[in-house]
């Protein structure tokens, strides 16, 4: 079968394309497909080793059973829910504020767009031990601040009622620059001339921001919300340093249940469960938050 | 004016001297093992307090045999995540790894290390070497790690055991003898410790392998257990005995009563730091943060500490639990690796490397190192207590199962800590939830009496 060029380059072979996608398909397969493939396979399966060698049995139902026994599970979910849609939350709000604020000046945008952004360029291992060492209860700056105007020290990281919001608070700090960059890009790209229309018509300021503004924002606001929700879903670093899921089962998120899982418990059957109703529930907000992009896009 | 030939001939008489000394001091100290010449061996380690003084060693050996070793040194978990990286896709990539006493079962387990006289039929350990509960042995047909039966597969680098550190200078200022019990170390509190200035003693006690490993010690001490009778099959969990829950109980009440208000997240560094910066007058913690104390760039503390063996409870015995490291040969090593991996453990294991290796800041594995004349040195004034504490310690969780346990029992502990459930239903809870675990691996199990909750 032969295909006219779309551009005008004349005709070309149909089996030509698909042999030339193919590389890419294969490199593909081996980097996504297969890993994937091999996970489930796992997920299914008690992994043993002896002799040097793994030796593995398919046991899917024991791995399910396992789901319902595993006694952290049940705090570990419902942190992690908690943990998604406050951090999230805050970071939206937050980011948005700053994105239209900045927006409004005048000058200086460049600059101050450079300083926020400084906590993304932080690697989230530096964080977490800067954060431990702030919220220290006998040493910590945080303390140190709240004992100089004579406040008692709080246990920030060591409460049960504080430890899980103390771990909100750096994520916010980690990524609110985040959603400012990419909601800061739209506030810049809104259409001169229907902001200008607006206020000649006499829409005031909170009618602008709600008829005007954040209708226009919508898209980027939800890619943002999009990104923001599947990388708290996974968020490990900042909970490993800080409090390691303690104390107790108060600050217990999913990856890192799925971590000790994994690697301390060396369940890896059991541990590809986990991983992989991961995966399924990071795509369903993939595509939940795609279709709401589809239906309410003009 | 000396001539430039004189200045010459010096120069060289010179160097030759300096040249001709350490083949003199090699002569003088015929006791180090002489290996020959070997391959570059790579070893697998972690990053720990101990780890400068293991290096300085590892130079001498270096220096001394003209042979190299590469150092791959990584945090605690990621030794692990690298070992099981390497063995699990053949291997080759280190000659030796070094095993917490908690992963060697894995390994052994698993066929990742190979025993040492796999490799040199005649390798004999020293019998000055201490056993460490046979930690380096692995009885494959009763799946436990003992001497009886077993294989040799690695022996201890490092033989870490807790102990009891207190500031000896606070406690000969207010009249106190050095603690002997748990009550003792709550009347010095009551006496010495001004919180929040100071608190009278810390306890590890966040979330995981940290409160797991700490209240063993005191678990053992009342001849509790978290098994029955595991190296002869029967695994009848007894965690939740009223015994444990005596020790639980204490644990708690020492941690809160003399301890910061923040105990359930408490960890090693944690405690470092508030003994070191003089915060805490007394602290239940491994013996390789002794070098810590004395070094005048991280300690404040520096010659004021003194350890003794961990107090007991009334009517209770010594008694102590293992956390060592493990120098084993990874199975997929190439002959020359596993060959230069024996010739360093000749060396390392000879009375004047563990010699100097303690005066390095290490922990000498060698009974006949630890009653040297280095006892009698005050900058080893922890010999003593740690000759003492070797005596009744042992080693625990050493099945298969064991990293499921230290969780379970990482978790219902630090709860019992917090407060968020009591000591009885903590170990109730934990009970149930080792008695699934050893159920799932088909082992002869059961379940006692639930404690009152």
């Amino acid at each position: 079968m032969r295909l006219r060029d779309p551009h005008g380059g004349g005709v070309v072979s149909a089996t030509f394309k698909y042999w030339s996608l193919a590389p890419a398909v294969l490199v593909l397969a081996a980097l996504t497909v297969l890993p994937t493939l091999a996970l489930l396979r796992m997920s299914v399966s008690t992994i043993t080793f002896a002799g040097g060698r793994e030796l593995w049995a398919f046991t899917p139902a024991r791995n399910f059973a396992s789901l319902w026994s595993d006694p952290g599970l049940a705090a570990t979910i419902l942190n992690t829910l908690l943990f998604v849609v406050v951090a999230v939350a805050i970071e939206m709000v937050a980011g948005l504020a700053l994105a239209l604020l900045v927006g409004g000046l005048r000058r200086g945008k460049g600059l101050i767009r450079t300083i926020l952004i400084v906590p993304i360029l932080v690697p989230p291992v530096a964080i977490g031990n800067m954060f431990k060492l702030m919220y220290n209860y006998d040493f910590g700056l945080f303390n140190q601040m709240l004992g100089a105007v004579g406040l008692p020290a709080v246990s920030w990281l060591g409460s049960t009622s504080l430890a899980l919001w103390s771990i909100v608070l750096v994520d916010v700090w980690h990524w609110v620059p985040f959603v400012f960059l990419i909601l800061f890009a739209a506030v810049e790209a809104l259409p001169v001339d229907v902001v200008e229309a607006a206020h000649v018509d006499g829409a005031n300021r909170r009618q602008m921001l709600l008829r005007i503004k954040l209708p226009l924002l919508k898209p980027a606001i939800v890619v943002a919300l999009l990104f923001r929700a599947i990388l708290a879903f996974k968020a490990f670093d900042e909970v490993y340093l800080l409090t390691g899921g303690g104390p107790g089962t108060s600050s217990e998120l999913v990856s890192l249940h799925l971590y000790r899982v994994f690697f301390e418990q060396n369940q890896l059957g059991y541990g590809a469960l986990l991983s992989v109703l991961t995966i399924v529930v990071v795509l369903s907000l993939l595509g939940a938050g795609r279709r709401f992009l589809m239906a309410r896009t003009p | 004016m000396p001539s430039i030939r004189q200045i010459s001939a010096t120069l060289a008489a010179v160097a030759s001297l300096a040249w001709i000394a350490p083949l003199h001091a090699l002569a003088a100290d015929p006791q180090f093992a002489d290996v020959g010449k070997q391959s570059t061996l790579t070893m697998l380690v972690p990053a720990t307090p101990w780890l400068p003084a293991f290096t300085k060693l590892v130079e001498q050996y270096e220096a001394q045999t003209g042979n190299v070793v590469k150092l791959d040194v990584n945090p605690f978990g990621g030794v692990l995540d690298k070992a099981r990286n390497d063995v699990r896709s053949g291997g080759g990539a280190y000659g030796a790894l070094f095993l917490d006493t908690q992963w060697t079962i894995e390994m052994y387990e698993g066929g990742f290390v190979t025993p040492f006289n796999d490799v040199d039929a005649s390798f004999v350990m020293p019998k000055e070497v201490l056993s460490y509960g046979d930690s380096g042995y692995w009885n494959a047909q009763k799946r436990w790690r003992t001497a009886s039966g077993g294989k040799l597969m690695g022996f201890t680098v490092l033989g870490n055991v807790q102990v009891w550190y207190y500031r000896a200078d606070v406690f000969k200022a207010a009249g106190l003898a050095p603690p002997k019990t748990w009550q003792d170390v709550l009347d010095a509190c009551a006496k010495i410790a001004k919180p929040p200035a100071t608190y009278g003693a810390v306890l590890r006690a966040e979330r995981g392998n940290g409160i797991r490993y700490d209240w063993q010690q005191w678990m053992v001490q009342r001849g509790g257990s978290v098994a029955k009778d595991p190296e002869n099959g029967d695994f009848s969990v007894t965690v939740n005995s009223p015994a444990n829950k005596a020790s639980l109980d204490q644990f708690i009440e020492l941690g809160k009563k003399c301890g910061p208000p923040n105990p359930g997240s408490i960890g090693q560094g944690d405690v470092i730091q508030l003994m070191s910066t003089g915060k805490a007058l007394q602290a239940q913690l491994v013996l390789a943060a002794w070098s810590n104390f004395e070094n005048p760039k991280k300690s404040a503390v520096v010659g004021k500490l003194d350890v003794v063996p961990l107090p007991i409870p009334a009517g209770g015995v010594p008694g102590g639990v293992i956390g060592n490291w493990n120098y084993t040969i990874a199975k997929g090593a190439s002959p020359e690796q596993k060959k230069a991996a024996i010739a360093f453990a000749h060396w390392f294991l000879t009375y004047d490397a563990q010699y100097a290796y303690a005066k390095a800041g290490g922990i000498p594995n060698r009974a006949d190192v630890l009653a040297s004349d280095l006892a009698r040195d005050p900058t080893y004034r922890w010999m003593r207590a740690y000759a003492e504490t070797m005596k009744a310690a042992t080693q625990e969780l050493g099945y298969v199962e064991g990293p499921q346990v230290e969780q379970i029992l990482g978790l219902r502990l630090n709860q019992a800590v917090i407060g968020e459930m009591s000591s009885g239903k903590a170990l109730n809870l934990a009970a149930q939830e080792i008695r699934a675990v050893f159920a799932k691996n088909d082992r002869k199990t059961g379940l006692g009496p639930p404690l009152p909750e």
